[in-house]
């Protein structure tokens, strides 16, 4: 009897740890860490950026970042004012969809750029802090593994593996680091259509920020330029209420960020 | 056994993971960011630099057609201090402001008397009444135009060119006189009007003699006769089109801009305006005469009709970036009203031989120039940039037009660097080429090079 009782508690606790350790779907999991991203709501934040050559700092830039989730879509519209250095004051990107457009105040003209564009310069690492990764990409876990986040910790990781599922989907192909249980991203590999690894980025020094915890700094390792690392800060992360009309060219001119 | 398997596994899984982190290696000692004071977001709207440039050129002797007048300097230094600015006035007011005041040297100008000179660029008020609708008066640099070499539906850059170190059209639309005007722009999801009335304040300034005072605003360059201009954006599709209609002087012009990406990497875009208007000599002549440049009884040389006709301009073109960060921009001008190759036969043919007739001759080239339009009917225009070029903030830039007609053209090749956050140098040198009797090729500036020094504050 007491072997049956023992039997039937054996097979209890196994179903039961087996029920809670089964792991979540690699769209559950990049659902979770899109709200771990994501405030769900209009935000805007202060973005400084160091880069790093050949270990040293050299360039600092500063970007007010408006950011806002199309409803339609559900992708990101970003606009994007520098604040510093001294020689790009008051430039602005614009990144609504494949409406993408960069504005120089002293020339006071808007120049169209193309989605390859976007991978490049400084507010293309937007890219890799505000992206709708479940609309975006298609993800398959690939398994779990215990990897090193940027302060050298372990964190048990769920890994996947996604592709672009969108037009819009800004990278072909996204590695992705998620930390079980908390959903926190670890680390993510960006590639270009062609396949070639585009940036490393780590997501650390995890502060409340609009009601979760969220990164405040990002490293991203270039792996193009091999002596270029860059760190982003986000600082001043606040709910803004942000009009769909801001997401146009012809605003540019208008953004002021008092 | 399990424990041999488990073992084996963590062995197998062990140097994946740790090839993962492999690149934790590549991150640097990181800055402390509380150590370094950042930007306050709201208090650099301004921009103000200090910069010199310092160029030397070469001329051409045994020109086709005689220039009446050249500069005989083979050197100039240009020192200049920019600034723009906005401040805040209110909840709903803003005051924007921008100026270069320039000192330049080279043998042929009386150092200090003809040496200053003042841009008074802009300076206007920003009202917003309404969310999203703006007032605005004031002198305004108003740009339109997609394409990059060649703007047909910037209307408003006739004359308003000022000394720069680049020939590179994108830094010719930077520096420029504003128009005074009131503009009035509402934008709502998925769209914008704009409406702008430019009054006239003066008569127009005659091109070529006596050079206004350093403090004088120009604007019997810019504002030399009503101009009105409505213009409709709206955000179909991919497109992004702009329509416009333009009206100055009983003639009116309509435009449009249109854009669209092409896979990753490239965006095509096209610029056309077109309306009735006599062509580029009918109207050089006219305006000469007008302004007491050229006597009234002068001839129309090379002869043309004076009369109207509907004229196109268009700028069709695409830009194409690597993941090089290289970016090459191509596109094709058509400008109807000017110069047809039966026209610059003509003007070879009766320039040559005639020195009277030259000046009037070259009196048309220098109009096409101050009113910012092409000399010929065709010409190709490219760019190429490279960012980060070898090393990062390095930036490597090559222009040209080439006339379609002659094959002649014009090139220039930049490279700039940014030592620093507050310091740049740019290094410019170009040159034209083409035969003694082609456009590009009868100008007497044969090539420049320029070097340039920036701190920005």
């Amino acid at each position: 009897m007491n072997k049956i009782l023992g039997f039937l508690v054996a097979v209890l606790l196994v179903a039961g740890a087996q029920a809670q350790s089964k792991s979540p779907t690699a769209q559950d999991i990049i659902a979770g860490v899109d709200k771990v991203r994501n405030p769900g709501q209009p935000f805007r934040l202060t973005n400084t950026m160091i880069e790093y050559v050949g270990g040293q700092p050299r360039d600092r830039v500063t970007l007010v970042v408006f950011a806002k989730e199309n409803k339609q879509t559900r992708q990101f519209s970003n606009l994007v004012r520098y604040v510093q250095p001294e020689r790009d004051i008051g430039k602005m990107v614009l990144m609504n969809g494949s409406n993408m457009w960069f504005y120089d105040p002293s020339s006071k003209v808007s120049v169209r750029i193309s989605p390859q564009q976007r991978l490049m310069g400084q507010a293309s690492n937007g890219d890799v802090v505000t992206a709708n990764l479940s609309k975006d990409y298609t993800a398959t876990l690939v398994g779990e593994e215990t990897l090193q986040d940027a302060d050298r910790k372990d964190r048990d990781c769920w890994r996947l593996d996604m592709k672009a599922a969108t037009d819009e989907a800004v990278y072909s192909r996204v590695e992705y680091w998620v930390e079980k249980g908390t959903y926190r991203q670890v680390k993510g590999k960006f590639y270009s259509d062609s396949g070639r690894l585009l940036k490393i980025a780590y997501y650390h020094k995890f502060v409340e920020q609009l009601g979760g915890m969220r990164p405040s700094e990002t490293i991203i390792i270039d792996s193009v330029d091999q002596n270029l690392v860059t760190t982003m800060t986000n600082s001043d992360m606040r709910a803004q209420e942000i009009p769909d009309a801001w997401f146009q060219r012809e605003y540019l001119p208008r953004l002021k960020v008092d | 056994m399990r424990a041999a398997v488990a073992f084996c596994l963590l062995c197998a899984a062990a140097p994946a993971a740790a090839q993962e982190n492999g690149d934790l290696d590549r991150i640097p000692t990181l800055q402390d960011e509380a150590s370094v004071p950042a930007a306050s977001a709201s208090n650099t709207h301004g921009k103000y630099y200090v910069e010199d440039a310092f160029a030397l050129s070469s001329s051409r002797g045994n020109l086709a057609v005689a220039m009446p007048t050249h500069s005989s300097s083979d050197w100039g230094n240009r020192t200049s201090l920019d600034a723009f600015d906005q401040w805040s006035l209110g909840k709903n007011l803003s005051f924007t402001f921008s100026d270069r005041f320039s000192l330049t040297e080279n043998n042929g100008i009386v150092f200090p008397r003809d040496a200053a000179r003042n841009d008074f660029r802009e300076a206007y008020l920003t009202l917003e009444p309404v969310t999203e609708t703006f007032l605005e008066f004031g002198r305004i640099n108003f740009k339109n135009g997609i394409a990059l070499g060649f703007n047909p539906t910037d209307f408003f850059k006739t004359r308003s060119a000022v000394a720069l170190a680049s020939a590179d059209p994108s830094a010719l639309r930077g520096d420029r006189l504003g128009t005074l005007m009131l503009r009035a722009q509402t934008i709502w999801d998925g769209g914008s009007a704009t409406f702008v009335y430019a009054p006239k304040v003066h008569t127009p300034r005659p091109i070529v003699g006596a050079a206004p005072s350093w403090i004088d605003p120009s604007f019997d360059q810019t504002n030399a006769s009503d101009r009105f201009l409505f213009a409709l954006n709206l955000e179909l599709g991919e497109l992004s089109p702009q329509a416009l209609v333009y009206h100055e002087n009983g003639r009116t012009k309509i435009g449009l801009n249109i854009s669209h990406p092409v896979g990753q990497s490239i965006i095509a875009y096209a610029e056309w305006t077109g309306g009735s208007e006599p062509n580029l000599i009918a109207q050089a002549i006219a305006y000469g005469k007008a302004t007491g440049t050229l006597p009234v009884a002068a001839p129309v040389l090379p002869p043309t009709s004076a009369s109207r006709a509907f004229q196109n301009d268009l700028a069709v073109g695409a830009s194409w970036t690597s993941m090089a960060k290289i970016t090459l921009n191509l596109e094709y001008h058509f400008h109807q009203a000017g110069f047809s190759g039966t026209d610059w036969r003509n003007w070879f043919d009766i320039g040559a031989p005639d020195p009277l007739a030259a000046s009037e001759l070259w009196y048309i080239r220098g109009y096409a120039s101050a009113m910012q339009q092409p000399t010929s009917r065709h010409q190709i225009f490219w760019r190429a940039d490279w960012q980060d070029a070898f090393v990062q903030d390095l930036e490597l830039s090559g222009i040209s037009f080439v006339n379609l007609t002659d094959g002649s053209g014009m090139v220039q090749f930049a490279a700039d660097y940014n030592l620093s956050n507050s310091w740049s140098v740019g290094l410019y040198a170009g040159g034209t080429f083409g035969s003694r009797r082609s456009e590009w090729g009868s100008l007497s500036g044969a090539t420049s090079a320029i070097f340039q020094v920036v701190r920005y504050f």
